[in-house]
C-alpha cells in the first residue's frame, strides 16, 4: 500500500504526458499509445536493470542526465519560440516537419515514456533479481501503463476540438511532468542542485565581474552598499536564481504564443469578416497558453517539493566530547553508540568558547570516517542522514554515503584520526584547527566577502 | 558565389547569433562544472587560450556591427520610401502589405487619417502618414552596448595582464616599467558620497625620465599610469624592524611590508636562518572610532606575538617608532609608512565594458518612454495604373493602428475589387 502512495505521482505524471502527447499529435493517437506504454515498460525494466548491474550512483546518474538534457532541449526550444514569434521572416526547421510525422510522433512519444518509467522504477524497494521478479514487474508496468494510457486517451476524446497545444506547449508539459515526477525522488532532483549550482556560479560571476570592471572591494565600499552586494551571495539568491532558470523556459514559451503575429487580414474589406478572423486567431491563440500555463503551475509543485521534501533525516543531537591530558579525543566503537552501525554519529567539542561538531560514520565500504559536521562552501548547518545519503541542510545537497570521507565540493570535511583497537582517536587541535578555517572560510560567504 | 555571400551575410546579421553563442558557452560552463568547482574561472582560462572559444566569442561583436549595418540600411530605405524616394518594394520593409485594384482620393484619406493625429504627406501619387517616434536609436544604441560588451569581454580575456605591487609612502611608484615617480603621500579619509566609505589618494611626483608628470590616483574610476590601469587592492604598513636575542647576536634588521587590514588581520614575519617568527596585528580601535583611524592618522601600536619555532615566547605592543626589550629580546619599529597593495592592470577591454553600461543605459532611457507614450506608426499608400499598394507597421500600439489602416484601405477600396495579399 505503502509502495502505491509513493507510486502515485510516477504514475500521475505519465498519465498527464499520454494525455498530452494525445492532444499534441492529432490523428497519431495509435501511435502515441502504442510508443508511450512500450517506453514507459522499457523505461521501467531498463532501470531495473541498470540498478542491478552497476552501482545504483550510474543509474541514478543516467536517469539524471537524460532529465537535465530534456529541460536544456526545452531552454532551447523555448529561445527558439521566442525568436520565431517575435522575428519577422518564420522558418520551419526539419526538424519540426519530422516531429509532426509518425515516426516524429513515435519517437517523441517512447523517449518521454522511457524517462518516465526509469523514473517510476527508482521507487521500486531494491529486491533480489530472480526471474520471476523480473517477469511480474514487466506484467505490473505494462498492464499499469496500458490502464493509465488507456484512460488518458478516453479523456482525450472528450475534451473539445477548440483546446490544441502546440508542438512547444506539449514538450514544456512533458518536461514539466518528468521533473515534477523526478523531484519527489532526492536523487533524481534538479531543482535543489541547480540552485546550488546558481548560487555558486553567481558568486563566481559577482567577484568576476568586480575585478574585471575594477570595482574596489569591500574595505572601501560603505557596509550599507556591500550588505546589498552581499545578498548576492546568499542562499536566497541561488534560490530565486534558481527559480528563474526553473521558470524561464515555460514562460517563454507562453510569451512566445502570446506574441505570435496575429494572420493578416489587409486584403479582407469587411470589418466584420476581419474582425470575425481575428476573433478567432485570438481565441485559438488563448487556448494555446492553457498548456504552458499549467505547465508553470507543474513546475512550481516540482520546485516546492524539492525544497521541502517529505523525507525523515536521521539527525542524533551531537554527544559531547572531551579531550584527554595529551589532546586525544577518544571515541569508543562499541559504547554508548555502536559506530559501526552505518549511522552517522554527531559530537561536540568544546575548548573554551571554542566548539566543533563533527561525526563518525560507516562507509558502505566498511570503513570508519571522521568528518566535521560542515563543509567548506556552506554555512555550517551540519548534515542528516538519509537512505544512502547524507544532505547538506544548507543547500539540500545530496552526497552519497559512498564519498563520503573525501574531500572536495560540498562533502563533510574530512578529518584525520587513527583507529586504536577499540575505537578512533582524534587531534584536539587539528580538529579545532579544521573547524576554524572552515568555518571562518564559509562565513566569508555567508557575509558576502569576496 | 552571390548566393553565398547572402546566404554569409544573412546568417552573420541574424538575431540568433548572440542567443546561439551564449548557449554554446553556457552548455561549455555545464561540462566543465562537472570537473571543477571553480568553473568561471577555468572557462575563462580556456576562452584565453583556445583561438576557436575565442573566434566563437567575436562572432557576438561581429554580429552586432553587421546588424547596425542593417538596421541603418533598412531605416534609411523606410525614410526614403516614406518621402516618397525608395524605388524597391517597400512592403518588406513594413510588417503588412496589401495590394489591390483602386484608385483612391487621398484628399479625403489624409483628412481622416490627419484627424485622428497622424501627420500626413502627400507626394505626387502617394501618401504617407506617421506618428510617434522610431525605436531606432533605442536599437542602434542596444546594438552598440552589444558590441562594446563583447568586445571588451574578449578583449579583457584574451589580452588582460595583472601585476600586484606594493605602493609605499616616500618611494618608487612600483609601474611594470620601473619609471615611475616618487609616492608623495596616502592619504585615507572618510568618504562623503553614498557608495564609498573611504577616499584613497596617492600622490605621485613627475617621474625621474619626465615621462609621466605629477598624478593623483583615487579608487575609482581607476586611472592609467604607463598603459596599466591603477587598482588599489587592500591597505598595509611598511616596516622598517630591528630584531635581535640572545642566540641572534648580530641581530636583523629589514623592511617588511604588511598587508595588515582590517585591523585583527594577522601577518607575519620570519626571521631568515633563525627559528624565530613574529606575528602582528593591529588591533581593531575604540568603539566609535573610525576603523581604520591608525592607518588614516599613521599613529599605529601593533600587537605581536615572538614564536620560537611553535614556541610563543612572548606577547606585547610596539609602538610605531618605538621598541620593545625583554629577556634580552629587542624588538623595534623605526619608521613606518603607509602602503597600498596595487594592481598595475593592463586590459583595454574594461573601457569597452564601461562604455556598454553607458549605451545600455541610453537605450533603455530612449526605449521605456518611446515604446510605452509615443510608438511609432506608420502607413505608405501608393497609387499607379489604377492599382494601390498599401503598406504598414507599428512598433507598439500595434491592435489600434491596424484598426486604423484598416480603415483607411476601407475607404480606399469603397468599390471593392479582387485584392492580392502580399
Amino acid at each position: 500500500m505503502a509502495l502505491i502512495y509513493k507510486l502515485i505521482p510516477h504514475l500521475l505524471s505519465f498519465f498527464g504526458i499520454v494525455l498530452v502527447l494525445l492532444r499534441g499529435f492529432p490523428g497519431r493517437r495509435s501511435v502515441v499509445m502504442v510508443t508511450s506504454v512500450s517506453g514507459f515498460v522499457i523505461g521501467v525494466v531498463g532501470a531495473y536493470i541498470l540498478s542491478r548491474s552497476f552501482p545504483v550512483t550510474v543509474t541514478f546518474g543516467i536517469i539524471k542526465s537524460a532529465l537535465g538534457v530534456s529541460f536544456l532541449l526545452l531552454w532551447g526550444i523555448s529561445v527558439v519560440a521566442i525568436y520565431r514569434s517575435t522575428g519577422r521572416g518564420v522558418t520551419i526547421f526539419r526538424v519540426e516537419r519530422l516531429v509532426s510525422t509518425s515516426l516524429g510522433a513515435g519517437m517523441f512519444s517512447a523517449m518521454a515514456g522511457v524517462v518516465a518509467g526509469a523514473v517510476c522504477a527508482c521507487r521500486l524497494p531494491s529486491t533480489d533479481s530472480t526471474a520471476l521478479a523480473f517477469i511480474l514487474l514487466v506484467l505490473a508496468s505494462g498492464t499499469l501503463s496500458y490502464i493509465l494510457a488507456y484512460a488518458a486517451l478516453a479523456i482525450e476524446k472528450r475534451l473539445s476540438d477548440a483546446f490544441t497545444v502546440s508542438p512547444s506547449g506539449m514538450l514544456t508539459a512533458v518536461v514539466a511532468l518528468l521533473l515534477f515526477s523526478s523531484s519527489s525522488i532526492l536523487r533524481l532532483d534538479l531543482f535543489s542542485p541547480l540552485s546550488m549550482k546558481v548560487m555558486k556560479g553567481i558568486h563566481d560571476f559577482v567577484h568576476q565581474f568586480m575585478e574585471s570592471v575594477l570595482i574596489p572591494d569591500h574595505l572601501f565600499v560603505r557596509p550599507i552598499v556591500w550588505k546589498y552586494i552581499g545578498y548576492l551571495f546568499g542562499k536566497g539568491v541561488g534560490f530565486w536564481g534558481g527559480l528563474v532558470i526553473w521558470f524561464t523556459p515555460a514562460l517563454l514559451i507562453t510569451l512566445a504564443i502570446r506574441l505570435k503575429r496575429l494572420p493578416p487580414v489587409a486584403h479582407i474589406r469587411q470589418g466584420a469578416q476581419r474582425r470575425r478572423v481575428l476573433a478567432a486567431a485570438l481565441k485559438t491563440q488563448r487556448l494555446l497558453l492553457i498548456t504552458p500555463i499549467l505547465s508553470v503551475v507543474i513546475f512550481a509543485t516540482a520546485a516546492y517539493q524539492s525544497s521541502f521534501p517529505s523525507v525523515e533525516y536521521w539527525d542524533p543531537k551531537p554527544l559531547p566530547v572531551t579531550a584527554n591530558q595529551a589532546g586525544e579525543i577518544f571515541i569508543p566503537k562499541k559504547g554508548e553508540v555502536n559506530l559501526e552501525d552505518g549511522k552517522l554519529h554527531k559530537y561536540l567539542f568544546k575548548q573554551g568558547e571554542r566548539e566543533v561538531r563533527f561525526f563518525v560514520l560507516k562507509t558502505p565500504a566498511g570503513q570508519l570516517t571522521v568528518d566535521l559536521d560542515a563543509c567548506a562552501i556552506c554555512k555550517p548547518d551540519g548534515y542528516g542522514q538519509t537512505e544512502g545519503m547524507v544532505i547538506c541542510y544548507y543547500c539540500v545537497t545530496l552526497i552519497p554515503l559512498e564519498t563520503v570521507g573525501k574531500p572536495g565540493g560540498c562533502n563533510p570535511v574530512p578529518v584525520q584520526f587513527t583507529e586504536n583497537g577499540d575505537g578512533v582517536v582524534i587531534d584536539a587541535v587539528k580538529l579545532l584547527g579544521s573547524w576554524n578555517a572552515t568555518v571562518q572560510g564559509t562565513a566569508r560567504i555567508k557575509e558576502g566577502g569576496k | 558565389m552571390k548566393r553565398f555571400v547572402t546566404a554569409v551575410l544573412s546568417a552573420g546579421t541574424s538575431r540568433a547569433v548572440p542567443p546561439l553563442v551564449i548557449g554554446f558557452f553556457f552548455l561549455l560552463y555545464i561540462v566543465v562544472a562537472f570537473f571543477t568547482d571553480e568553473t568561471l574561472i577555468a572557462l575563462l582560462a580556456f576562452t584565453s587560450r583556445s583561438t576557436i572559444l575565442s573566434a566563437v566569442l567575436a562572432l557576438i561583436p561581429l554580429n552586432s556591427l553587421l546588424r547596425v549595418a542593417r538596421e541603418v540600411n533598412s531605416e534609411l530605405k523606410r525614410h526614403r520610401s516614406l518621402r516618397g524616394r525608395g524605388t524597391d518594394d517597400p512592403t518588406e520593409l513594413f510588417d503588412e502589405g496589401v495590394q489591390f485594384q483602386a484608385a483612391p482620393d487621398f484628399s479625403e484619406l489624409e483628412r481622416r487619417i490627419s484627424a485622428l493625429g497622424y501627420t500626413t504627406r502627400r507626394m505626387g501619387d502617394a501618401l504617407a502618414a506617421w506618428r510617434g517616434f522610431g525605436l531606432f536609436p533605442a536599437r542602434i544604441l542596444f546594438l552598440a552596448g552589444t558590441f562594446c560588451l563583447f568586445s571588451g569581454i574578449l578583449i579583457s580575456t584574451t589580452s588582460r595582464t595583472s601585476q600586484r605591487r606594493m605602493v609605499i609612502e616616500r618611494a618608487m611608484f612600483p609601474t611594470p616599467q620601473r619609471n615611475g615617480g616618487i609616492v608623495e603621500r596616502i592619504t585615507l579619509s572618510p568618504g562623503t558620497g553614498w557608495i564609498l566609505s573611504k577616499i584613497l589618494t596617492m600622490e605621485v611626483a613627475p617621474s625621474s625620465d619626465s615621462v609621466h608628470g605629477k598624478r593623483t590616483f583615487g579608487l575609482y574610476p581607476p586611472s592609467l599610469y604607463g598603459g596599466a590601469f591603477v587598482y588599489p587592492r587592500f591597505l598595509g604598513l611598511a616596516l622598517h624592524l630591528r630584531f635581535s636575542a640572545p642566540d641572534l647576536s648580530s641581530g636583523y634588521e629589514t623592511r617588511h611590508s604588511m598587508n595588515c587590514y582590517p585591523p585583527g588581520k594577522e601577518d607575519s614575519l620570519i626571521i631568515p636562518e633563525s627559528p624565530y617568527r613574529i606575528i602582528f596585528t593591529v588591533p581593531e580601535p575604540d568603539a566609535g572610532s573610525d576603523r581604520y583611524i591608525s592607518y588614516i592618522t599613521g599613529d599605529v601600536t601593533f600587537r605581536f606575538k615572538l614564536l620560537k619555532g611553535s614556541e610563543v615566547l612572548f606577547t606585547g605592543s610596539i609602538p610605531a617608532g618605538g621598541e620593545f626589550s625583554q629577556d634580552g629580546y629587542l624588538l623595534s619599529l623605526p619608521e613606518i609608512r603607509r602602503l597600498v597593495v596595487t594592481d598595475f592592470i593592463r586590459d583595454y577591454g574594461v573601457i569597452f565594458i564601461w562604455s556598454s553600461a553607458l549605451f545600455f543605459a541610453a537605450a533603455l532611457f530612449f526605449w521605456l518612454p518611446v515604446r510605452m507614450f509615443l510608438p511609432r506608426r506608420e502607413m505608405l499608400f501608393h497609387c499607379e495604373s489604377g492599382a494601390t499598394q498599401a503598406c504598414s507597421r507599428a512598433e507598439g500600439g500595434g491592435r489600434r493602428h491596424a484598426g486604423v489602416f484598416h480603415e483607411a484601405l476601407d475607404l480606399i477600396d469603397a468599390k471593392k475589387s479582387d485584392s492580392t495579399v502580399v
